[in-house]
């Protein structure tokens, strides 16, 4: 009878002493701020260490194969996500988006993102931008900061994850899929798009992409894909088994054979 | 200069004096004179470059400098020192050291006078005998009576005929009753005796607009770095901010001058989101601007004056959101200001173009439906969508694209952009997006019945999605049979 007690004491001394690593885990590592973003998705949100995206710290988010819309979507719903009443700055390089346009704010207002928080910076150099990443997350003014960037090295970017750790405010930077180098950054996600959600009508309802959390510190990488509802600024897990592209198909063969 | 029967002189050097040269003489007398002369030909937009260049050095004993026009000789310029000439001990002193930097700077010798009018100094700075005449107040009259009738700024025809006449000095034009000059002389005339004896006013045309606040300091030894710039002006605006604190204003635009040994004057503008009065704040941002203009300006042998002033001051608005503050516990005023300062500095390092914000134009052409305005301190609201399918990412300009389509009116199935083809697994549309005609010029005569329409064709989008989940807003111009028989296909956006 005795054996079992210890074995239980044993693992019950186990899980508390694992609660207690992770909780220090992350002062160690140097998140000051205890502060999330969580997704609202239990599934994604139990798989980060925090509970969430932290705060005080750099995000990175990498366009999977021709993901650069659904990257940008991804940025807009987290910006959106985040606490309102304050300014959002979103550093963008002048030759930066350079084939793909330029952000639409009635398309940011389509996400649920209202554009008149958006402060769009233009900048002509990657000096410029770096300096003007720093300096929005230096004045924790804004809520939180976005940028695009081409190319970052470790130490810039220990750099940047430094400044959003002391201001406690999340970063979250574009880089394109060529230029990947090694970076300080607490995760970094590929994102893909997805076959959009559609309503009964057949009408587009909801965004998805497919995610991809490619590296996380303290953390293991995973996959999923979500959608993202505007109005309600939630995410959603699309249903793992159901391949929309399949579902989709036959409730399109069975609607015009209907119609 | 060049005049009826050839060339004549303009200007002379002191050389050329002693030669025995006269102004206005025809350049071929004047060879026959001195055989070694040097002549150069006259460019009134350098001498007049030269001159505002001069004036604008000027500024550093008082705002106010004006250029003198061709009327006035286009040689000189009005300083006008009321209130600037205590600073220097004195109007004989002020213009003492202007004359000793004008010769050992710029090597000229000046001819100098102050006066209560702007014509009475131009005067005696002219014909006077003395050479830095200070006339007291009130003895205008006095002092012009002996100069020749050129000193009232006359045109030479008016000029000429006063001579004819017998007038040769001002005095005897003073004794004379008004009336008959009035009827046979152009206005000039007593418009000018009237400006030189302050009867009327004569309003000075400044070469910078004078600021509203204005400090400026004179040091000692030169200063070369940026840092030792930035400290002086910092305590400059120390100074300044007692005067705006006593108005109630804070300052929206700066302009900082900096006055180089050698006579050059560089300005450095600076531009604000909101009115401030924060010394701090605005040290910085001269930093910055600095770090920009560094660049491009050089010291030289260093400053030796610095001069900062408002050129536009605006009450600071009160804030409202002091009682909410209290209650959240965090300053939310404090959070606004913060960002006014954040915009503020990166736009003087990224220039006053790159901070910018969404501004919604009511159009239906999507194109024309937003534009990106500079931040202006409180958010615009944004209207409330009226159609949820707008893109994230608008191409620069629409993209003509290949389309193959079932029907010439349907929706496509398969399109080819940027050298990829993509089958289209699902679209949403048409969404009908005609042409602004009003916007649009009337097309003269206007068109008869079966004529095509000058007007933009209509659009019709589609939100169109491959496969593999990616997402565009394809438009087909021109609708089928009614305004065109091969409608043309465009990528216009993209959406997340």
């Amino acid at each position: 009878m005795r054996q079992p007690a210890v074995l239980s004491m044993m693992q019950k001394n186990r899980a508390t002493i694992a609660a207690e690593l992770r909780r220090l885990l992350p002062k160690i590592e140097g998140f000051a701020s205890p502060k999330t973003l969580p997704f609202g998705l239990s599934a994604v949100d139990r798989h980060l260490p925090q509970g969430g995206l932290a705060c005080g710290a750099l995000h990175e988010v990498v366009p999977g194969d021709g993901g650069t819309a659904a990257a940008f979507g991804f940025i807009v719903a987290l910006l959106a996500r985040v606490a309102r009443a304050r300014p959002l700055f979103f550093v963008i390089p002048g030759y930066g988006l350079g084939q793909y346009g330029r952000l639409y704010g009635h398309g940011l207002s389509t996400l649920g993102l209202d554009p008149a928080r958006l402060i769009l910076v233009e900048t002509t150099h990657r000096r410029d931008t770096l300096w003007a990443l720093e300096e929005a997350l230096r004045s924790s003014a804004p809520a939180a900061v976005a940028g695009v960037i081409d190319k970052l090295d470790l130490k810039l970017s220990q750099r940047l994850q430094l400044a959003a750790a002391d201001a406690g405010l999340p970063l979250f930077l574009l880089r394109p899929a060529q230029l990947l180098e090694s970076s300080a950054a607490a995760t970094r996600w590929r994102v893909g798009p997805a076959a959009a959600a559609r309503d009964r009508f057949g009408l587009f309802a909801r965004a998805r992409w497919h995610l991809l959390l490619e590296r996380c510190r303290n953390g293991r990488a995973g996959e999923w894909t979500v959608g993202y509802d505007h109005v309600a600024h939630r995410f959603s897990l699309a249903a793992a088994l159901a391949d929309p592209a399949f579902s989709r198909s036959t409730g399109e063969k069975f609607v015009r054979q209907a119609g | 200069m060049t005049a009826a029967g050839g060339p004549r002189l303009a200007a002379l050097n002191k050389a050329a004096e002693a030669a025995g040269l006269v102004l206005g003489e025809p350049l071929t007398d004047a060879r026959a004179k001195a055989s070694e002369l040097q002549v150069h030909a006259v460019d009134a937009a350098v001498d007049d470059a030269a001159l505002r260049r001069l004036a604008l050095w000027a500024t550093r004993y008082t705002p106010t400098a004006s250029v003198w026009n061709a009327e006035n000789g286009a040689d000189g310029f009005f300083l006008d020192i009321e209130g600037a000439a205590h600073l220097f001990g004195g109007e004989e002193r002020l213009m003492a050291d202007l004359s000793d930097r004008l010769e050992n700077n710029f090597g000229l010798p000046a001819r100098l006078a102050v006066a209560d009018t702007p014509g009475t100094a131009w005067a005696l700075a002219r014909f006077h005998a003395a050479p830095s005449p200070v006339l007291p107040s009130g003895r205008e009259a006095e002092a012009l009576a002996p100069l020749p009738i050129e000193a009232l700024r006359l045109s030479p025809e008016t000029c000429t005929t006063l001579r004819r006449l017998g007038f040769k000095s001002v005095g005897a034009l003073l004794d004379q009753p008004r009336a008959p000059f009035a009827a046979r002389f152009p206005a000039e005339l007593l418009r000018r005796l009237d400006q030189a004896l302050g009867r009327i006013e004569e309003p000075l045309v400044p070469i910078i607009a004078p600021p509203v606040y204005h400090s400026l300091r004179y040091l000692l030894e030169p200063i070369l770095t940026q840092e030792a710039v930035v400290a002086h002006a910092k305590r400059l605006m120390q100074t300044l901010v007692h005067v705006l604190e006593r108005d109630d204003v804070g300052a929206r635009a700066l302009r900082l001058c900096l006055y180089r040994v050698d006579g050059a004057v560089a300005a450095v503008d600076i531009g604000l989101t909101l009115p401030t009065r924060n010394v701090a704040h605005v040290a910085r941002l001269i930093d910055l601007k600095l770090d920009a203009v560094a660049a491009t300006q050089e010291a030289g042998f260093g400053f030796e004056a610095i001069g900062l002033a408002v050129t536009l001051a605006e009450p600071i608005p009160a804030r409202q959101a002091e009682l909410a503050a209290v209650a959240e516990g965090i300053g939310e005023a404090d959070r606004t200001e913060r960002c006014t300062t954040l915009i503020d500095t990166l736009r003087q390092r990224l220039g006053p173009q790159s901070v910018r914000q969404f501004a919604a134009i009511a159009s239906h052409l999507p194109e024309r439906a937003e534009a990106l305005a500079a931040v202006n301190g409180e958010a615009s609201a944004w209207p409330a969508p009226e159609q949820t399918t707008r893109p994230l990412l608008l191409l620069p300009r629409a993209e003509p694209t290949e389309v193959t389509a079932l029907v010439p009116d349907g929706p496509p199935r398969r399109f080819r952009w940027r050298g990829v083809t993509y089958e289209v697994a699902g679209s949403q549309g048409p969404e009908r997006i005609a042409s602004e005609w009003w916007r649009d010029p009337l097309p003269y005569p206007p068109p008869q019945a079966g004529e095509d329409k000058k007007g933009a064709p209509t659009r019709d989008y589609y939100l169109v999605e491959d496969a593999d989940g990616h997402r565009f807003w394809l438009y087909r111009e021109g609708l089928y049979e009614r305004e065109t028989t091969a409608a043309r296909w465009f990528v216009h956006g993209l959406f997340a």
